[in-house]
């Protein structure tokens, strides 16, 4: 399974923080995305699957204990989802152009929100914290049924999402020295290099 | 607003760290297992009562926490959905979850649960994992505002329109990533070089003591929970 | 080679706590050796300074030593690099001397634990995570706090420690570990000069019951405690010996690597070798 090395214990902590300051940027300036991924993305792309996965479980749970919001961890296999997709499209080389990133992150847009969709719908009538309920309940109120106006709400923020955070690790991964490089073999797979 | 640990003398502060957590983690599958409105109403109230004896400031965080849930809940389910018991019964169910976790958090200092969590033999890399990301998210928030306000300096606008906006959040991700990367294997060697890496069974340093009474509280929540479900979903 | 010999030491052994025999190390992805054929060794009891310009190797030197490179960081090892009896690179070699050996890192941020809530847990990390019983723990710590004059800091949030005093902490977490060989690498930068000079006052200390190489720029300082000095330059020794043999020779202090009051003497027009230190600069000027 996974050996949790030195190395893995420094960098999910600093991953993580990556997660909660850009999500905090987001949120500051308004932007209509999460920006809650760009690290367990990262962490995928650089050291593989079992890695991001392990980052998105502390993600998720830090992120509740900060937040002190028990409902968060509702939405952790949403996380575990977006790792594990990540994991796998970074071994395929997708991260390679700007068209990939874009078809990935639409496909895992897709996916997360297929997930978010009956969490939220089924656990909690349909509210969550943040700015995808005002579009539910605008919705809702225009006469669309709840369960529809849900997944429409999910589905614009995911794919809007995923998309852009897709292409911020992208950036930061053809911006990375060579020496990084060198350090996390995987990323040049990723980058389609190798 | 500001949740975690705050220091008290209640008998949660005093019990083991496992006690308040199985509180809350009964809580949060009760919430779901009994019936609405009822149900989540009651489980509200027993909460309320707990936090009223241990004294914790934890009303207000669950209050703001909860406020948005509850104008959504009756607007999408109370007007729209024209069932208001409904409203009320989710309504509960998100305040005692919101509650039970806050109490948690509140009594429950990080340090005693990772002592406890290392005398029952729970992996000490796990622990880590989350204590030490809970001390590195403010680090890294810190450094996202300085380079906010270094890049700033350069000309960057993170004001205006929604794409000046977008376009600031590259300026900000590449240095947050490159000077994490770059601190990665510096960490790494710090930690190994202060046994991070063997084998052996981390000592705890203060074991938080426990008692039979709270083991038997922690087995009653726990078959009180088995059971809540059983009849719920069977 | 080696400090002076002293006799009666530890059963009339020779021990060598370290051995470097031609050793060179490469980092991955770089184009030359960050240390070349690198030879020397260390002995209980001793105080050796390893010295030269930036991006000398002295932190290489110290990793591979602590048997952290290439185990960490990657690269290639060449030549035979024995510490505490066991050859660095070998399989699980760093298992075998984890929590023997007390490296210091330059930037103390990066050091913290992370998980601890108190100066006194953080100095207790390393002893806890190496399985030590709880009462030998406390003793350690207690000991190595008063050593690095950190005692009146011992129930403060780590976080909120200045540069200076979170040196001294994570010294002390080093102290805790009761290495049997301490790498330091640039121990006291974030210090002012009072702790400075307080900290290289207790490296006599440390060297009782272990030995100290000291990895740093600061060779003012060092001198009054280094009983040897290692040189290097470009990755390579190029010289190796006694304070007075290496630092006050002519070649190195022309080239800037000596002391500050060496290169005072030097620019006074004195003739090598040169004096260290005040002190036998006023014996020079007495003499």
């Amino acid at each position: 399974m996974i050996k949790i090395t030195p190395r893995l214990l420094a960098l999910i902590p600093l991953a993580v923080g990556i997660n909660l300051a850009l999500g905090q940027f987001a949120a500051a300036t308004s932007l209509p995305v999460f920006l809650d991924t760009v690290g367990t993305i990262l962490v995928a792309a650089l050291l593989g699957l079992w890695p991001a996965l392990l980052t998105g479980l502390v993600s998720q749970l830090a992120f509740t204990v900060i937040s002190g919001n028990a409902t968060w961890l509702a939405f952790l296999p949403i996380q575990l989802a977006v790792a594990a997709c990540a994991a796998l499209a970074a071994g395929r080389g997708w991260f390679r152009s700007v068209p990939t990133v874009i078809g990935t992150g639409l496909a895992m847009g897709l996916i997360a929100a297929s997930l978010s969709w009956p969490i939220s719908y089924l656990l909690f009538g349909g509210v969550t914290a943040g700015g995808v309920t005002v579009v539910t309940t605008l919705l809702n109120g225009a006469g669309v049924p709840l369960k529809w106006a849900v997944l429409a709400a999910s589905l614009s923020n995911d794919l809007l999402d995923k998309t852009a955070t897709f292409f911020i690790v992208r950036v930061v991964l053809v911006s990375l020295p060579a020496r990084a490089i060198g350090r996390f073999p995987a990323a040049g797979r990723a980058l389609g290099r190798a | 607003m500001s949740v975690g640990f705050v220091p008290g003398s209640g008998p949660l502060h005093r019990a083991h760290p496992f006690t308040p957590l199985a509180i809350a983690a009964s809580t949060a599958v009760l919430a779901f297992a009994l019936p609405v409105p009822f149900g989540p109403m009651i489980l509200a109230g027993v909460l309320l009562l707990l936090v009223l004896v241990e004294r914790a400031p934890v009303l207000k965080p669950a209050l703001l926490t909860a406020l948005p849930f509850w104008f959504f809940l009756y607007v999408i389910h109370g007007v729209f959905g024209k069932h208001p018991v409904i409203a009320l019964g989710l309504s509960a169910r998100v305040f005692a979850i919101v509650l039970g976790f806050l109490l948690a958090l509140a009594t429950v200092h990080p340090g005693r649960l990772v002592d406890a969590l290392a005398e029952r033999g729970v992996p000490f890399s796990f622990s880590f994992l989350l204590t030490a990301t809970l001390q590195a998210v403010p680090r890294l928030r810190a450094r996202a505002t300085e380079i906010l306000a270094a890049q700033r300096c350069r000309g960057l606008r993170v004001r205006g329109s929604i794409w000046r906006r977008a376009a600031a959040v590259i300026p900000l991700a590449v240095p947050l990533v490159l000077s994490a990367v770059a601190e990665v294997d510096e960490r790494a060697i710090a930690l190994e070089a202060r046994g991070m890496g063997g084998v052996t069974n981390r000592t705890p340093l203060h074991p938080p003591p426990d008692s039979a009474v709270q083991r038997l509280i922690r087995w009653g929540l726990a078959a009180g929970t088995v059971t809540a479900i059983a009849v719920r979903f069977v | 080679m080696g400090v002076g010999r002293r006799d009666g030491h530890r059963n009339c052994r020779e021990i060598r706590l370290i051995t470097f025999d031609r050793v060179s190390f490469t980092y991955p992805g770089a184009d030359r050796c960050a240390i070349e054929n690198i030879s020397f060794f260390i002995e209980p009891g001793s105080v050796t300074l390893v010295t030269g310009s930036l991006g000398s190797g002295c932190s290489t030197l110290l990793l591979v030593a602590a048997g952290l490179a290439p185990h960490l960081t990657g690269g290639t090892l060449v030549g035979k690099a024995v510490t505490l009896g066991v050859e660095v690179g070998a399989q699980a070699a760093h298992r075998q001397i984890a929590g023997r050996v007390g490296l210091l890192l330059p930037a103390p941020w990066t050091q913290l634990s992370g998980v601890a809530f108190s100066v006194a847990d953080e100095v207790a990390f390393g002893p806890a995570n190496l399985g030590r019983p709880r009462d030998r723990i406390a003793r350690a710590v207690e000991r190595a706090m008063a050593l690095a004059g950190v005692s009146h800091l011992a129930e403060r949030d780590p976080t909120t420690l200045s540069g200076g005093e979170l040196q001294r902490v994570i010294l002390a977490g080093i102290i805790a570990l009761e290495p049997e060989v301490y790498l330091l690498d640039e121990p006291a930068v974030e210090l002012d000069p009072e702790a400075a000079d307080a900290f290289y006052r207790m490296l006599p200390e440390l060297a009782r019951e272990a030995a100290v190489v000291l990895a740093t720029t600061d060779t003012d300082r060092a001198v009054e405690v280094a009983a040897r000095v290692i040189l290097l330059e470009r990755g390579r020794c190029i010289a190796q010996g006694t304070p007075d043999g290496v630092l006050g020779s002519e070649k190195t202090v022309s080239a800037s690597a000596s002391t500050t009051v060496a290169q005072i003497a030097h620019a006074a027009g004195l003739s090598g070798p040169f004096p260290l230190t005040p002190e036998a600069l006023a014996l020079r000027f007495n003499a």
